[in-house]
C-alpha cells in the first residue's frame, strides 16, 4: 500500500490516486451517519474532490488529518463539507417533459379533483432546490398557467435545501446566461430585471411565491411539517442517499403528498425497490410517481 | 361517410393493387411455418424477387440497429440475423412499398419508427420475461398497426383529418378514429390481416392491442404488444405528436395478464427499461431513416 502523508513529502491536494485512502471511507461513514448522504465506492472520487477543497481551504495535508478535524469540529465543518458535496449545477426549464406532463396531464387532473372540493390552491415543494432554478421555473410555469386554466387559483412553493450557500444564491435570485439558457426572451422580460451586465435578477413577484427554507430530508421532525403537497420535485438528491435513507425519505414524501399528488425525480432516477406505495406513472418523455387517491380502484388510470 | 362495412370492399380490392408486392402472401404463409420447415433457399428467392425490396432489406440488415454489419447478399444477411428476423424485415419492406409515396397520411418515417420501435421493445421485453418466442413478439410488434396502412389506403383524406385532430387535441389516434370514421385501425387492420392469412396470434394482436384492459382470454402476446405500443408512444416513438397521457403501466390490466403468465415481469425495473428504450432510440431513428426515408433515386442493387 502506498503511504499517504508521511509528513516529509510535500503536501499536494488529493487527486484521484488518493481515493483509496481509508480515511475517505471513514469520512463517508461519518457523513452518512449524520446526513444520510451515502457515496458508493464508485462515487468516492466525487467525495475526494469535495474534501480536497476543504482540505486546501483549511491548509491541511491529508484526508486523515481532515477526518480528525472533521470529527473534532463536527457540526460546523460537516455543514461546510455537505455544502461542497451537494453543489449541483442546474438551469431553468431543464426538464421540459416534466413541465409538459404538468401542463397537459397533471394540472387538468388536479383542477378537476380540487375544484370539486372547492379548493383552488396548489402546494408545490422543490425538495433539494439547490440554487433556486427549479422553484423559479415552477413559479414561472404556474404564473403562466394562472393566465389560462389556473385563473383564480393560488399557489405556494416551498423550496428547501440542505446547503446554506445554495439557499443564499437561490434567495438572491441572480442568474447568468448558463442558468437562463433555456428561458425564452418573453419569460426573461416578464419575470426578470437586469442586475448587471451579465446577469438578471428575478422579480419580487416571482420571489414572493416561494418560501425558502433549510431542510435536511433526513430530519424527521422537519419533514413532518411539510404536509399537504400536490407536487414534490426532488431532482438528483436521493441519488446520494443509501437505500435505508431513500426509503425513509420517500416514506415521508408519500405522507407529505395529498392523495392524487405526484413526486418527480431527476430524469435518470428511479424508486425501483425503494418504494412500492407510490405508483410509477409514464408520461411522454418522463416518469413520475403518483399517490393514488383513497379508495382508488381504476387500474392503469391516474 | 366511411363505415367498417363500407371499406370492406376497398380492403378486398387492395389485393389487386399493383403496389402490393407479389411476395406478400407467400411470405406470410412462410412466416407461420415451424422454423425447421423454412428453407433458406426459399427466403433468398422471395427476397430477390423484387430488387427494390431486396435493397431495402439489405439496408435494414446492415443498419446500426442490427449491428452495422456489411452483408452484401440476402444469404449473408440471413446468416447474420436469422431466417425469422429477415422474413419480418422483408414483410416490413413489402408493406412500405404498398403505400404510394404521395399517399401517406402519417408520414412513412414516423410510422416505421413506431412500428420498428414497438417490434424491438416487444422482443426485448419478451426476452426479459421469458416469453418463448421473441421473434414472434418482434413480428407482432412490427405489424400491430397494419390498420394504419389500411386506413391510409382506403380512406386517405378522412384518415388525414383523424391524425390532424388527434395531434391538435393531444389524444390517442384510435379514439379519434372511432368518433370520426366509425371504426379504428385495429378493426380495419384485422380485416386485411385475415385476408392475407396472418397467423391467428398476430391477427389477435392487431385487433386488440388498443383495448383498455386487454381481455384476459387473449394470448399474452396481445398484452405484450399493448404495453410495447404504449411504451413507444410514451418515449417519442409514437405517432409523431404529443399524446397527453399518464399511464400506470404496472396497474394496466395487460400487465396483470402478462404477470400471470410470466411472473418475472413483476420484478422488472420498469423505469430502467424505459430509459433503455431511449438508449436504442437513436439507432431506431437512424435505421428507419436509412431504409424508409424517401430517396430521390432508390439505388437498388
Amino acid at each position: 500500500m502506498t503511504a499517504v502523508g508521511t509528513g516529509t513529502e510535500k503536501a499536494t491536494s488529493p487527486t484521484a490516486g488518493d481515493v483509496k485512502d481509508p480515511a475517505y471511507l471513514k469520512i463517508r461513514d461519518l457523513i452518512y451517519q449524520t446526513s444520510g448522504i451515502y457515496q458508493s465506492e464508485e462515487k468516492l472520487y466525487l467525495l475526494a474532490s469535495r474534501c480536497a477543497r476543504r482540505i486546501s481551504a483549511l491548509k491541511l495535508r491529508t484526508p486523515a488529518e481532515y477526518l480528525q478535524y472533521l470529527t473534532s469540529r463536527r457540526d460546523d465543518e460537516l455543514r461546510l463539507l455537505l455544502n461542497e458535496i451537494t453543489i449541483g449545477e442546474t438551469y431553468m426549464f431543464r426538464s421540459p417533459a416534466q413541465l409538459e406532463a404538468l401542463r397537459n396531464v397533471i394540472l387538468p387532473q388536479l383542477i378537476t379533483a380540487k375544484s370539486a372540493l372547492g379548493f383552488k390552491r396548489l402546494r408545490v415543494w422543490s425538495a433539494g432546490c439547490s440554487t433556486g432554478e427549479e422553484p423559479y421555473t415552477l413559479a414561472m410555469f404556474l404564473l403562466e398557467e394562472s393566465e389560462k386554466r389556473l385563473a383564480g387559483w393560488t399557489f405556494d412553493i416551498t423550496a428547501t435545501d440542505l446547503n446554506d450557500n445554495s439557499l443564499a444564491t437561490a434567495k438572491a435570485g441572480i442568474y447568468g446566461e448558463y442558468a437562463l439558457r433555456s428561458t425564452s426572451v418573453l419569460l426573461r422580460e416578464k419575470y426578470f430585471k437586469v442586475h448587471d451586465e451579465n446577469r438578471l435578477q428575478v422579480t419580487d413577484q416571482l420571489k414572493s411565491l416561494i418560501r425558502f427554507d433549510r431542510v435536511n430530508l433526513n430530519d424527521d421532525s422537519k419533514m413532518l411539517f411539510l404536509k399537504g403537497m400536490d407536487l414534490i420535485f426532488c431532482c438528483n438528491v436521493l441519488i446520494y442517499f443509501d437505500l435505508a435513507s431513500k426509503r425513509k425519505v420517500t416514506q415521508h414524501f408519500h405522507s407529505n403528498l395529498l392523495p392524487g399528488g405526484y413526486l418527480f425525480l431527476g430524469h435518470a432516477e428511479s424508486l425501483y425497490q425503494v418504494d412500492d406505495k407510490l405508483h410509477l406513472i409514464h408520461f411522454p418523455g418522463t416518469i413520475g410517481y403518483w399517490k393514488p387517491p383513497i379508495g382508488h380502484t381504476d387500474k392503469g388510470k391516474p | 361517410m366511411n363505415t367498417l362495412e363500407g371499406i370492406r370492399p376497398k380492403i378486398k380490392a387492395l389485393e389487386a393493387m399493383p403496389t402490393v408486392p407479389a411476395i406478400v402472401m407467400p411470405l406470410t404463409a412462410m412466416l407461420q411455418l415451424p422454423p425447421e420447415q423454412v428453407k433458406m433457399e426459399k427466403v433468398v428467392e422471395l427476397a430477390s424477387y423484387d430488387s427494390t425490396i431486396a435493397a431495402q432489406c439489405l439496408r435494414m440488415a446492415n443498419s446500426p440497429l442490427f449491428g452495422r454489419r456489411n452483408t452484401e447478399t440476402v444469404r449473408s444477411a440471413i446468416m447474420a440475423l436469422g431466417l425469422k428476423r429477415i422474413q419480418a424485415i422483408l414483410l416490413g419492406c413489402c408493406l412500405n412499398n404498398i403505400v404510394p409515396p404521395d399517399k401517406w397520411a402519417m408520414d412513412a418515417v414516423t410510422f416505421w419508427r413506431h412500428s420498428m420501435g414497438c417490434a424491438l421493445v416487444c422482443s426485448k421485453m419478451a426476452k426479459m420475461i421469458g416469453y418463448p418466442d421473441p421473434e414472434k413478439a418482434y413480428l407482432a410488434g412490427l405489424l400491430h398497426d397494419l390498420g394504419i396502412l389500411v386506413n391510409t389506403l382506403t380512406c386517405t383524406e378522412d384518415f388525414r383529418k383523424c391524425i390532424q385532430q388527434a395531434s391538435e387535441e393531444h389524444i390517442a389516434l384510435h379514439r379519434v378514429e372511432a368518433g370520426h370514421l366509425g371504426f379504428t385501425h385495429s378493426q380495419s387492420g384485422k380485416i386485411l390481416a385475415e385476408q392475407w392469412r396472418f397467423s391467428p396470434e398476430v391477427i389477435e394482436v392487431i385487433e386488440f392491442h388498443h383495448e383498455d384492459g386487454v381481455p384476459p382470454d387473449k394470448q399474452p402476446l396481445v398484452s405484450l404488444v399493448h404495453l410495447g405500443d404504449l411504451l413507444c408512444r410514451l418515449r417519442d416513438l409514437g405517432y409523431g405528436y404529443y399524446e397527453a397521457m399518464g399511464v400506470d403501466l404496472a396497474g394496466d390490466a395487460a400487465w396483470a395478464t402478462l404477470v400471470e403468465h410470466y411472473p418475472t415481469l413483476a420484478q422488472m425495473d420498469l423505469a430502467r427499461f424505459t430509459m433503455d428504450i431511449d438508449a436504442v432510440m437513436d439507432e431506431i431513428v437512424a435505421t428507419v431513416d436509412a431504409v424508409f426515408k424517401p430517396r430521390p433515386a432508390a439505388a437498388a442493387r
